[in-house]
């Protein structure tokens, strides 16, 4: 166990400079835009110091009181990777937002998008199952303001949906960790997941679904992810950008840190405890989720609305890969979170530039793009490229270890996997489709003039993506050190948290 | 014996009703503010249930002084304080819930002059 407080500021920084923001935004409004981007590229850098100086696993504890009885923070190399990936999506949404927020109340925007990183990393982070609820409703509120923003009628109904069903799901999971409390007495996470094995296990099975089916809401997952198509379409491009790059990760992260780490019951294969193996259920509904999203995806002709379904049913992957529960399959979800945050990240951008710039949101109005915006058409191919997993782009080699863990796993995972291979046979026919609308057909209008602002994060996104298919151990080597964090949760998690706890 | 168990469950079998009702409502209601109406019920029941599992009958206050012992024979008679700091917790994140689920109402009503949710699912095709 080694102390590392500082990087408590990694929360603390931007929860200060969020509710600071008001006081720029006397001087000047756009000044609070600078002030967002400044405070997230602090994070960034810290985040990314924390990771490349692998400053990991070390633990943050509040004044001095040793877990489990203060309250902590832990920094395992799943939080360093995530947290790092949230920061820098953070920043290079924040620079699209220099040049896509201009109109509107601009201060309350910089505050809301702060609050949305903090609340992500802060999920990521932190070592205590009560105050991942806060974290949950932090990031939770400022996402359904942040998705009401904007001129759009529509952006109100699919912000109100997500508020309603974000709020039962927190609330189901407020319960479910009440339950806990009642069994054991402690909110600490690790001590939490040493003793789980004292619970009854009824009543652990009931905490369970209660917890799983709450945080299946933040990671889109199937039957409670009808919030997902009407806020990403409703919301303006950048925040759809943010609830895909940012919000989703921390959704799945706290999906699986309960799941394998809290009821996690180690083998060659994480299962859990209880009277259900909830890794199991979270395989059904993530390949349910990869399948309907699909498919839904399929008829939409709408591009947003496409991107919508289409990032439900790339999170339904992840999950898929999770799930599976040995190191390879953990280490091609991991991938594939980052991959997937990097691509529909960079892919809704682009979107926004594109309608900023009066190209519409439907799919014919993509034919002969090529002519009109070279650039924009390459970088969406290269996120189309890699969501299908092309060999030479990021998504090959997450898809290609997902595919192998399952296959190694055998048993019924075949026959998911087949689901997952079909599911990507459809999604691979409605990208091409809009790749191929853009480079075959004519078009009669204008070039389109691209802004060089929103043009230096699809830049970095694109070039990124490409990066990692050509060299795959960039993420590779840190999911790696991810995945055996999330199979062993003794001594990934338990034991780098207190050293001293009886394994049970 | 009517009183023990009043005592005993009142509370754990009120508030899990209190967490169907609101539910029900959420769920099959069309009218946008009674929706909301359902979501605080919900987060009451949940209060609820935090607060009663803390406290059993005949549970003295958990604050140590010369007449109040917590412990008799060793065997904890005060109410758990943790649960009661979580309810407070829980209960302002849920009052920023419902203003926000209100200010986003409001403004609905100003965009569509309507709260019924399928007429604004009409308005919005």
């Amino acid at each position: 166990m080694s102390i590392f407080n500082n990087a408590a500021l990694l929360i603390g920084v931007p929860l200060l400079f969020a509710f600071s923001i008001p006081l720029f935004g006397l001087i000047s409004k756009q000044l609070t835009k600078w002030v967002t981007l400044l405070t997230i590229s602090f994070n960034a850098t810290f985040s990314l110091y924390i990771l490349l100086a692998h400053k990991y696993p070390s633990i943050v504890v509040m004044g001095n009181w040793l877990p489990p009885f203060g309250e902590n923070l832990y920094i395992g190399p799943v939080a360093a990777l995530l947290v790092s990936l949230i920061s820098v999506m953070g920043l290079l949404i924040a620079i699209y937002n220099l040049w896509s927020i201009k109109k509107g109340d601009v201060t309350r925007f910089s505050v809301l998008f702060l609050m949305f990183t903090a609340g992500a990393s802060g999920m990521v982070l932190t070592g205590d199952i009560f105050n991942l609820f806060i974290f949950m409703e932090i990031t939770g509120i400022s996402s359904f303001a942040l998705a009401a923003y904007g001129p759009e009628k529509r952006a109100l109904g699919g912000a109100f949906k997500f508020l309603v069903v974000s709020s039962i799901g927190s609330t189901l999971y407020l319960l479910g960790v009440t339950l806990i409390y009642t069994q054991l007495g402690t909110l600490n996470i690790a001590e939490i997941a040493a003793r789980i094995n004292q619970t009854t296990p009824g009543l652990l099975t009931f905490a369970g679904v209660l917890i799983v089916s709450g945080l299946a809401v933040e990671a889109e997952l199937f039957p409670f992810n009808g919030w997902v198509p009407d806020t990403y379409t409703g919301a303006i491009n950048g925040v759809s950008a943010a609830l895909s790059g940012i919000g989703a990760v921390s959704g799945v992260y706290a999906l699986f840190r309960i799941a394998m780490t809290v009821f996690g019951k180690d083998g060659t294969y994480v299962s859990s405890y209880g009277n259900l193996n909830f890794m199991a259920v979270i395989a059904v509904l993530a390949t349910a989720t990869v399948v309907i999203g699909e498919l839904s995806a399929l008829t939409q002709k709408n591009v947003k609305k496409m991107l919508a379904y289409s990032s439900m049913a790339q999170m339904g992957l992840v999950a898929v890969g999770l799930s599976i529960g040995n190191e390879l399959g953990v280490y091609g979800g991991i991938f594939q979170l980052v991959n997937h945050s990097i691509a529909k990240t960079m892919m809704f951008l682009i979107l926004g530039v594109l309608v900023a710039s009066g190209v519409g949101e439907n799919i014919d109005d993509f034919r002969g793009l090529w002519k009109r915006s070279p650039f924009l058409s390459l970088a969406f191919s290269v996120g189309a490229f890699s969501m299908l997993g092309f060999p030479l782009f990021g998504g090959f080699w997450s898809k290609f270890a997902i595919v192998g863990a399952s296959i190694q796993r055998g048993g019924w995972y075949d026959f998911i996997i087949g689901l997952v291979l079909f599911a990507s046979i459809v999604e691979a026919f409605y990208y091409l489709r809009i790749v191929g609308y853009m480079f075959s057909s004519d078009s009669k209008f204008p070039k389109l003039k691209t802004p060089w602002t929103p043009t230096i994060p699809i830049f970095i996104l694109a070039v990124s993506i490409i990066a990692i298919g050509v060299f795959p151990q960039i993420v590779g080597t840190f999911s790696a050190q991810a995945a055996s964090e999330f199979t062993h949760k003794m001594s990934g998690y338990v034991l780098n948290v207190i050293p001293t706890i009886a394994a049970h | 014996m009517m009183q023990e168990f009043l005592q005993n469950y009142v509370y754990l079998i009120g508030s899990m009703s209190l967490i169907g009702i609101g539910l029900y409502i959420t769920l099959t209601d069309e009218n946008i503010f009674k929706i909301i109406v359902g979501l605080n019920i919900i987060e009451s029941g949940t209060n609820l249930f935090m607060v009663a599992i803390a406290w059993y009958p005949k549970a003295v206050m958990p604050i140590y002084t010369l007449t109040n012992k917590l412990s008799i024979n060793g065997k904890v008679i005060a109410a758990d304080p943790l649960p009661q700091s979580l309810v407070l917790t829980a209960i302002v994140i849920g009052l920023g819930t419902t203003a926000l689920a209100l200010t986003i109402g409001i403004k609905i009503f100003e965009k569509y002059g309507t709260l019924d949710v399928r007429k604004i699912k009409e308005a919005g095709r």
